[in-house]
């Protein structure tokens, strides 16, 4: 048998865990694991009520100031949720929600006004430049829609993914950074996205007209996004779905684990975030395109899946949520892989480092990605090949804890291969 | 029943009677070598005629070519396939960024280098469907978009020239030489093995999910204008295309027989033959998309005799793909 079964047999054995296999012991392995997604949550929830707090004093009180806080304070609450991203493959509880809180891209013209070069409806989507906040009687579909009330109801029920359309959001972090900052309208030149707090000025002063539809937009989006961030925590605290379901069995909480850590890294990370964009020199094809974070977003995703290898994570607060990790349970079986893995998850977060740094110094990520700039491209393929290369080293850990027989057990098609020849 | 059981564990034990060599000599490079050998025969076509209908046979044929490995996500295919066959394009891309080369008369399509660094939403295959087949791209002969299709058709045989150096060349070396110290990227033979494996079920899904599930959508909201290559007519033809690629793969990589692999390709065969429109615009229609879903369940049942007849046999799980994520 597999390794692992062989391990888990071992532990059952000893009636518990002994103090010499507690820190290689599966089961202590994942509770790590969950305590590390409960904090995330935990402080992507605290970091977004800080965010709506900001978000009331802008509508309370529009300014340059409060306009600048309320900014800050989602780039504050992007950084640990972006690490929490890691548990979304391997998680059905947190993919199937996932889309409710990050969904991207979006077709930013559904929710606001947008500029003349944005264009009209599309083949794709005919709902790509509604305008919601400017319009109170809507047709979705065909069907009437009664929107002079914009309420977290609405957003959730009737404007996210209206007419079944992906890249119709109408929630989550992108759609809040769409009304906090508008549409980057400088290409692959310098400068983010320039929405005026005028946006959110009451009577004369409001420019681009329905402030108070705006306003409105934006609090019911931030309540909105509170609210998922709040039932996300509950399920990784200590009586949680999300929790409960990757300590049931053991291996399967490895598998997921290790799911979570390769397809981020692969196909989601490096292909459909960082190499896509690059290939398609356009600059809305960065993640976070209207507030020019995006380095940051790639290196707190990259982060992330060090996070779950090493047992390890640092809170908002600066403190630290540590124990039993997989990279001493990999150490234990092969130290050499352990290194391997480790030395790429170190070489990935300084490629990663050195996009953030760049972008600091004012080559923002967008401008990366304008056609032929060899330097852009140097800096993020830094990032891709390191994400690609760090995914072999994933899949022979999967290998080596003898986790590929359980991905076997996983599939369907062998656990009942006559249903699939009727 | 314990004869079999005997035979399996045996080759469980054995897992190197796999033959990955074999599958590079026998299917993928001869692949590459026709894949280059049609797109240098399109740029040629379009060289000497740029009119949509005097390319489009050599644009047809350049096609079924490259679903031989363009289903490929490794080694010099990783990257090297996104800028031959950009697709699914979801934000319009390749539409709008044709648009912004015409409008400008971009100059890019002069010269070959720096039209290897446009988007690749204007470079490739569905550049090409969209141009030949479009009637909102309709051209004369010496006008701009002319040329472009010149510059397309140039690009793609320079890129399937270099894909096929490189395959031959580089790949080769790594995929059958697991192990030698120079070799990052495969350390033992079923590593190697597993990663060709891991190519034969991804690009069965991707045509199951995104080939025929996009233009499926939902059964009140069905997308034919999400068909691949749906101007073109080839929606059909590439869905058969890439089940019949991944059986040749498979065959080649196993040197044993593969009865359960074979019933089922024959099963989408069959299902194929109950559709009537090839590029799946008839979809909106209930009977039609029944036939739709039975040839998808029938490409999945393909993928599951795979795991089956080789995974399972050899014991190994597929790794990661590119298409893991969204």
């Amino acid at each position: 048998m597999t390794t692992l079964t062989r391990r888990l047999g071992l532990i059952a054995l000893a009636l518990g865990p002994a103090p010499a296999l507690a820190d290689t012991d599966p089961a202590a392995i994942i509770a790590t694991y969950a305590d590390i997604a409960a904090a995330g949550y935990a402080d992507s929830l605290t970091t977004a009520q800080a965010l709506q707090q900001a978000v009331a004093a802008l509508i309370a009180q529009p300014s340059d100031e409060t306009l600048a806080a309320a900014r800050a304070a989602w780039i504050a609450a992007r950084a640990p949720y972006q690490q929490t991203e890691v548990f979304r493959f391997g998680n059905p509880i947190v993919d199937d929600w996932e889309g409710m809180v990050n969904a991207w891209p979006l077709d930013e013209g559904l929710i606001d006004y947008v500029d003349a070069s944005y264009g009209g409806p599309t083949d794709a989507n005919e709902l790509a430049a509604l305008n919601v906040i400017a319009t109170p009687q809507l047709t979705i579909a065909g069907i009437a829609v009664d929107a002079s009330a914009i309420t977290p109801a609405l957003i959730a029920n009737t404007l996210n993914e209206a007419d079944g359309i992906e890249t119709n959001v109408a929630r989550g972090y992108h759609a809040i950074e769409f009304l906090l900052w508008g549409q980057d309208l400088n290409g692959t030149g310098p400068g983010a996205g320039n929405r005026p707090w005028t946006d959110y000025a009451r009577g004369e002063a409001c420019t681009n007209d329905n402030c108070d539809r705006r306003a409105d937009y934006l609090q019911a989006a931030t309540d909105l996004l509170v609210g998922d961030l709040d039932y996300m925590a509950a399920q990784w605290a200590p009586n949680g779905e999300a929790r409960a379901a990757v300590q049931a069995d053991p291996a399967a909480g490895l598998v997921a684990m290790l799911t979570g850590m390769g397809s981020l890294s692969y196909g989601e990370q490096a292909g459909e975030r960082m190499r896509l964009g690059l290939m398609l020199n356009d600059p809305e094809e960065e993640h976070d395109c209207f507030s020019d974070n995006t380095h940051n977003s790639h290196y707190y995703d990259g982060l992330g899946v060090q996070n779950v290898y090493l047992g390890r994570y640092v809170r908002a607060d600066g403190s630290v949520v540590e124990g039993p990790s997989l990279s001493a349970l990999v150490a234990e079986t092969d130290p050499a892989l352990d290194a391997e893995l480790r030395a790429k998850l170190d070489t990935t977060m300084a490629a990663l480092g050195a996009i953030v740094t760049a972008a600091e110094g004012g080559f923002a990520y967008d401008m990366m990605l304008e056609t032929g700039n060899a330097r852009g491209e140097a800096l993020i393929m830094g990032g891709v090949n390191g994400l690609i290369d760090q995914t072999r080293s994933i899949e022979r850990v999967v290998t080596a804890l003898g986790l590929d027989g359980i991905a076997f057990e996983g599939s369907d098609s062998l656990d009942n291969p006559s249903a699939v020849f009727q | 029943m314990t004869r079999t059981l005997a035979l399996a564990l045996t080759l469980v034990a054995s897992p190197a009677l796999a033959d990955v060599p074999n599958a590079l000599t026998t299917h993928l490079l001869p692949g590459f070598h026709a894949f280059s050998t049609a797109s240098t025969a399109l740029a040629a076509s379009a060289r000497q005629d740029c009119r949509a209908e005097a390319v489009q046979p050599a644009y047809q044929a350049a096609f079924d070519a490259w679903m031989a490995v363009g289903d490929l996500r490794i080694g010099p295919s990783e990257q090297g396939a996104l800028s031959i066959a950009f697709w699914p394009d979801d934000r319009g891309f390749t539409g709008r960024t044709l648009s912004r080369m015409i409008a400008a008369s971009d100059p890019a399509v002069n010269d070959p280098a720096t039209f290897a660094e446009v988007s690749i939403a204007a470079r490739g295959f569905f550049a090409l469907d969209m141009l030949l087949y479009d009637p909102a791209f309709a051209y004369e002969p010496g006008s701009y978009p002319c040329t472009l299709v010149q510059a397309v058709a140039e690009d793609l045989a320079a890129q399937a020239e270099a894909l096929e150096t490189t395959w031959a060349g580089k790949f080769t070396e790594a995929l059958t030489n697991p192990g030698a110290p120079d070799n990052a990227l495969y350390l033992t033979e079923e590593e190697a093995l597993r990663a060709v494996y891991t190519q034969l079920l991804a690009g069965l899904e991707m045509t199951a999910d995104s080939r025929l599930g996009r233009p499926m959508g939902s059964f009140e909201r069905p997308r034919p204008r999400l068909a691949e290559a749906w101007r073109s007519g080839r929606s059909l033809r590439n869905v058969v295309l890439s089940v019949e690629a991944a059986q040749a793969l498979a065959h080649a990589l196993a040197d044993w027989d593969l009865p359960q692999t074979d019933a089922a390709v024959a099963q989408v065969h069959f299902a194929a033959g109950n559709i009537d429109d090839g590029s799946f615009q008839d979809v909106t229609d209930a009977v039609h998309r029944l036939h739709l879903e039975a040839l998808q369940q029938a490409v999945r049942a393909v993928r599951a005799a795979l795991e089956i007849e080789i995974g399972e046999r050899l014991g190994i799980a597929p790794g990661f793909n590119s298409q893991d994520g969204d």
